[in-house]
């Protein structure tokens, strides 16, 4: 594909182009290629091809320098790429250095980026839930944000059409307030974390504990190893890429499948400048690209244009897509372009410890990473006098003690006792809901370009107030659902996260009903712009609890089925 | 045995040549020389280098398994502390050592370094006893990167504790016992 001489117009011509390549930008790709589209998928950073370029994945940890610390002088550099979790030394090659790629913080903002082939999915926590009926209808019933202009009945089959091709593990819970899908076998509960399961199903009503459901092949399908995946092997080194393609990525799924296919062409090294609007044809008709290596100024042209490039870049693309017709960026007419962003509410944690259950422990390792708790909290109808709620992540594990004091051979035998466990050790991390406002919001410097002459992103987004009586609650709740499963010693704690720490950053680009109060259609087109779809995390009117890739997926492949049937008959 | 341990020397300097890229060398390898092991904030000499390794070995000692000394884990506090640790956390570190290394034993009125193993064990175990800040900042930091790079050596983590790179197992309720 790189000896593609795209100097020829021709060669510079698809039926649809892709702007990004992480999970949402994969499954058009995907979608589109096996759909017989010529497709161009455009990545602003490298390539980066399934175990090939995954140099850390099978390293023990005694090869690394500093056995997965970052260096000092890399937190001083780097301090937002250091602030993530997964960013260490095994994966720092995948993470946006801060340097590398400025913007502007109005107020302090976490942008975590990975600008390479498959973006974040490579390195996401591969949670996976669905949203259900009381998540779409939150802002009409609360009376916030707008209306989501789709139901949950839109968007199931195509959540179990993006579940059977991902494989998520699952157990049928039969909750409404998180639907089931098309679920590879559950990791289990350990017997702590079923034990707080079944105390709180006794002793509360409506909470439930499951096993977190998440995108790793348990026991794969047969069109997962036609993926070339195979099961996942419970490393948890999943931020280094995996070589058995245990987990869903861009990288192991749908990239490869859509190569496959012979209508794929990837671009790396390939930034969009922008949107090319054309006034006479009323719609787009093509995309404005800098390679980033020969520092070219390209153009690319096709029927039809996909944004996912990841919220943020998404808003930015769309706002500096100006012209004749749509001076403040692309579809813009209502001035609510890079309004009303919104993220997950990361800022709790509760722990404690359990002296019960002492004649287990767990051997090997779990992806899943333990239970969830969906969010209960006004849920059927308004209980508190905050909206909406939180979901909780949920995990219980017990570790050899110990005894680091001693000196000497008194230390060296302590050391290496495997013989010695204690209590188990359970924690809870909270991701509540937050409310989209208008002034939470991003723009683009008037002056300011990065070095291939796209403006810098201005970038305004805090907490309020009614986060923090979320917060409130989930001590509260939380701590009364410890103590009633026998928890001790439970100590609650500010995570101090600035927002985006969750990089579940999402809105900007809203879905809604009309042209007025929202940038997109039911079906992610801009209504003002209806070839261009949007279909990762900016068109989401709300925020809901859920870990939000998988709803992303599904949007994506139904906005394709969507753009390819518009396609046909002639409507974009 | 002793051939074994021989060669596994020679192995490692071999190693510390490839892996390091740099000169990351014990002073027992080197021809000569005050000027110690290629730290890029710190500057340590051969003599302090040689009290570092004793420090740790008296942490970490050989047995029928190796000690902090053979495993070169008084380089790797010093990598550590060079490449992970703030300027002043450095300065703490190299003053502390040398207040350390000048520090003489209560009972015996001796240096660490011209102490005999059990001596030596017994003056770590007073540290903490005397309020030198320094001395007990640059005792915790080695001993607590002393213990980090222990754990997480090639020797520990594949003859003694077997870490499982592939696990390809999740087993939620496993019985003790």
């Amino acid at each position: 594909m790189s000896n593609i001489n795209f100097k020829n117009i021709k060669d510079r011509q698809f039926d649809a182009i892709v702007i990004g390549s992480g999970a949402s930008g994969g499954w058009a790709a995907k979608e589109f290629a096996e759909k017989g589209l010529k497709t161009l998928v455009l990545e602003r950073g490298r390539n980066v091809e399934h175990v090939k370029d995954y140099p850390t994945t099978n390293m023990y940890p005694y090869e690394f320098d500093h056995r997965l610390e970052t260096t000092y002088t890399d937190k001083q550099i780097n301090p937002i790429a250091n602030s993530c979790y997964a960013y260490k030394e095994d994966s720092q090659h995948f993470f946006v250095k801060d340097h590398e790629h400025p913007y502007i913080q109005e107020k302090e903002f976490d942008w975590i980026r990975g600008y390479q082939v498959g973006g974040k999915s490579l390195l996401w926590a591969r949670q996976t839930q669905r949203w259900s009926e009381y998540d779409f209808q939150g802002p009409e019933r609360d009376g916030f944000a707008v209306d989501w202009p789709i139901r949950y009945d839109d968007i199931a089959p195509w959540y179990s059409y993006v579940e059977r091709f991902v494989g998520i593990s699952g157990n049928r819970d039969g909750l409404d307030t998180l639907p089931d899908g098309e679920f590879l076998p559950a990791f289990p509960l350990n017997p702590v974390e079923d034990h707080f399961r079944k105390s709180i199903q006794t002793k509360f009503k409506n909470r439930y504990i499951i096993s977190a459901r998440c995108a790793h092949l348990s026991k794969p399908e047969p069109i997962h190893i036609e993926q070339g995946r195979v099961q996942c092997q419970n490393r948890t080194l999943c931020q280094r890429g995996c070589p058995f393609g245990g987990y869903f990525s861009s990288n192991a799924s749908t990239i490869p499948w859509a190569l496959k296919t012979g209508n794929l062409t990837l671009r790396p090294h390939s930034v969009v400048h922008s949107i090319i609007y054309d006034d006479k044809a009323g719609k787009a008709i093509g995309v404005k690209v800098i390679d980033t290596e020969s520092l070219e100024e390209l153009d690319f042209f096709a029927n039809v244009i996909f944004v996912n490039a990841a919220t943020l870049n998404t808003n930015l693309i769309l706002l500096n897509s100006k012209s004749n017709r749509f001076p403040n960026g692309l579809g813009n007419d209502n001035d609510l372009l890079g309004k009303y962003v919104a993220f997950h509410n990361y800022t709790a944690r509760i722990t404690a410890e359990y002296d019960g259950l002492l004649d287990y422990r767990t051997d090997g390792r779990n992806p899943a990473g333990g239970g969830y708790i969906p969010n209960f909290r006004n849920v059927r109808k308004q209980e508190t006098d905050f909206l909406r709620g939180w979901a909780a992540g949920f995990g219980a594990n017990r570790g050899n003690v110990q005894d680091r004091s001693g000196v000497g051979a008194e230390l060296k035998t302590s050391l290496l006792d495997n013989s010695k466990w204690g209590n188990w050790n359970v924690h809870s991390h909270m991701m509540a809901e937050t409310i989209p406002k208008e002034g939470n919001t991003v723009w683009l410097d008037a002056q300011k370009t990065d070095k291939w002459g796209v403006p810098l992103l201005h970038i305004s987004i805090d907490y309020a107030s009614d986060d923090w009586a979320r917060r409130d609650d989930y001590y509260e709740q939380m701590t009364a659902m410890y103590e009633a499963a026998g928890f001790t010693n439970i100590k609650t704690s500010n995570d101090p996260r600035r927002p985006g720490n969750d990089i579940h950053e999402m809105g900007g680009v809203r879905m809604g009903h009309d042209v007025k109060t929202s940038l997109l259609n039911r079906w992610n087109q801009l209504h003002q712009c209806q070839n261009v779809y949007v279909t990762d995390g900016a068109c989401m009117t709300s925020t809901g609890t859920q870990n939000p890739t998988l709803t992303y997926m599904a949007l994506t492949a139904r906005a394709v089925d969507h753009a390819v049937k518009s396609l046909k008959t002639g409507t974009i | 045995m002793n051939g074994n341990r021989i060669n596994r020397r020679a192995a490692l300097r071999t190693m510390l040549y490839i892996a390091a890229g740099t000169m990351v060398l014990p002073a027992c390898f080197r021809e000569s020389g005050s000027k110690t092991i290629g730290l890029v904030n710190m500057t340590i000499n051969e003599e302090q280098e040689l009290l570092l390794a004793e420090v740790v070995e008296t942490l970490i000692p050989s047995s029928q398994t190796p000690g902090a000394k053979e495993l070169l884990l008084h380089l790797f506090v010093l990598k550590m502390v060079d490449d992970c640790h703030s300027p002043e956390d450095q300065r703490n570190f190299t003053e502390g050592l040398e207040g350390f290394a000048a520090m003489e034993d209560p009972a015996t009125g001796t240096k660490f370094i011209n102490l005999s193993p059990a001596d030596r064990l017994r003056f770590l175990k007073q540290i903490g006893d005397q309020d030198n800040d320094k001395i007990t900042m640059f005792y915790s930091m080695t001993k607590r990167r002393c213990i980090q790079g222990y754990m997480n050596s090639k020797n520990v983590m594949t003859d003694l504790k077997k870490y499982e790179l592939i696990p390809g197992r999740y087993i939620a309720d496993f019985k003790i016992g």
